[in-house]
């Protein structure tokens, strides 16, 4: 395995949305403007190479029995403090995104990655497995917030692009971007965009033995 | 030590527990000072412009220059439900939402009477009166209430006759992005100004009307348009208003201040 799939194969062929399926809720819920996604995708981005590294370090030594709780401790940490620093350095952006960091701790992608990566393999890959994924997260709500926030809201970044008719412009916002379901159909989207052109991607039929993989969406 | 015994499960939980319990604490009590200062600096930001204080140039303005002219603010404490200022408690000091949730200076809210759905709130109010000269010319209230999803907190400000609306404010909330949270949008606070509370039969007639109001009706000195898509929302505030400026809320304060008008030095 080379440093560098591990951490540029979460970006598109093994991105945690678009492939894994992971991490669909709170990709839905920030992502009406490209501030809030680009801050979660960092936050997600910290958490995962914090919890991926200190589940790594003591990987040998974590029972079967209760690796999970030990998993979501830590997990969980990491959130708060994440939580805690943006409280304190980025008050706007944490007030908008309220309680979607403390969700941080119930995105599959983090739990996932710890089971399924930092459980098997050394510290330092595993660090940068997280780093991937997480950028990779980030990468795809950038996106779907890019999309959203320019025709829901006229603007990027909170600087208007579209003149919003409320404003004297021409643009008439589609508000049914700016709640969740819109995220759902962009994903859908890019999951089919992406698969047409990387048809590896595309998933066996159920009829079929089923690959060793994780698909359930958090 | 097998992996599996019950003995290494109990060590291993514990001491992952203990480590970032302290990792945790660490970071919530060293972090504390810098998120009380930003929500210092939050509230007395939307005071100032409330008051009608901020300058012109409110861009260049440091954070010291506005703490500054929100402390020349005149901060006063009341007992809501005397309906008089609490001289005895420091404005200074005095945290209301700390009060709301300490049983001795707080007092439940018969479910009949809590159209603001707050449960509880505090017996003390943190309010700012504006001078001009020796003359009161604005009354900043603090108002909060239930929204959509979360409890929304601001500010009220009434002109000198105690029922025209002169701003309003909303500080913190967490409502539907980009539906409900366009209670923050300044153009429609603006909406707000000029509206009275009271009618002249002393019936409370504002409220968040379900459309636009149309400027001839005889509600429009009541009402502020509809947000479209933040229909709860707007219900909301319009609850919290009937709440606070209801006879639970400030209006034996406001019968008060009307009987034995304040001055600028009784303070």
């Amino acid at each position: 395995m080379k440093m560098r799939d591990v951490l540029l194969d979460p970006l598109l062929n093994k991105n945690p949305i678009t492939f894994q399926v992971l991490g669909i809720c709170s990709a839905l819920a920030i992502t009406n403007s490209l501030l809030s996604a680009l801050v979660m995708g960092l936050s997600v981005t910290a958490v995962l190479a914090f919890s991926n590294m200190s589940i790594s370090l003591i990987r040998h030594h974590l029972p079967t029995s209760v690796r999970i709780i030990v998993q979501i401790t830590i997990i969980a940490s990491a959130v708060i403090v994440v939580d805690e620093l943006l409280k304190a350095f980025l008050p706007e952006t944490a007030r908008i995104l309220s309680v979607y960091v403390g969700l941080i701790v119930t995105n599959c992608i983090v739990l996932g990655r710890a089971e399924t990566f930092a459980m098997q393999n050394p510290v330092g890959i595993s660090v940068l497995d997280g780093i991937g994924n997480g950028l990779g997260f980030g990468l795809i709500l950038m996106i779907v917030a890019t999309i959203r926030e320019l025709l829901g809201s006229g603007s990027l970044m909170g600087v208007s692009i579209l003149p919003l008719v409320a404003d004297n412009g021409w643009y008439v916002p589609n508000e049914m971007l700016l709640l969740p379901p819109s995220a759902f159909f962009i994903i859908g989207f890019l999951i089919w965009i992406i698969r047409s052109w990387k048809t590896e991607q595309v998933e066996q039929r159920d009829d079929s033995p089923i690959p060793n993989r994780t698909t359930e969406a958090g | 030590m097998s992996n599996d015994s019950p003995q290494k499960a109990i060590l291993v939980v514990f001491a992952v527990a203990l480590v970032c319990s302290v990792v945790v604490s660490v970071a919530a009590i060293s972090l504390r000072p810098y998120q009380l200062a930003h929500q210092i600096f939050n509230r007395a930001q939307h005071i100032v412009k409330l008051a009608d204080l901020m300058p012109t140039n409110a861009e260049a303005l440091s954070k010291k220059d506005l703490m500054d002219i929100f402390l020349q603010l005149d901060a006063r404490v009341i007992d809501i439900d005397a309906g008089k200022f609490a001289k005895n408690l420091n404005p200074v000091t005095f945290d209301q939402r700390k009060a709301a949730a300490d049983p001795g200076r707080s007092v439940t809210i018969p479910a009949e009477h809590d159209v603001a759905r707050l449960g509880r709130r505090s017996r003390f109010a943190n309010v700012y009166l504006v001078w001009d000269g020796g003359q009161l010319k604005r009354i900043i209230l603090p108002i909060h209430g239930q929204g959509m999803w979360s409890t929304i907190y601001g500010y009220i400000a009434l002109q000198a006759d105690l029922n025209t609306i002169a701003g309003v404010t909303f500080y913190e909330q967490g409502e539907t992005p980009g539906l409900g949270t366009q209670i923050q949008l300044p153009d429609w606070q603006a909406k707000w100004q000029g509206r009275q509370l009271w009618d002249e039969n002393g019936e409370l007639r504002f409220r968040i009307a379900t459309g636009r109001v149309a400027a001839e009706s005889a509600a429009a000195r009541y009402e502020v348009d509809a947000l479209s898509g933040a229909t709860v929302t707007a219900s909301g505030i319009t609850s919290l208003v009937h709440y606070w400026f209801g006879e639970y809320g400030f209006q034996p304060f406001l019968t008060y201040l009307r009987e034995m008008p304040p001055s600028r030095a009784d303070n």
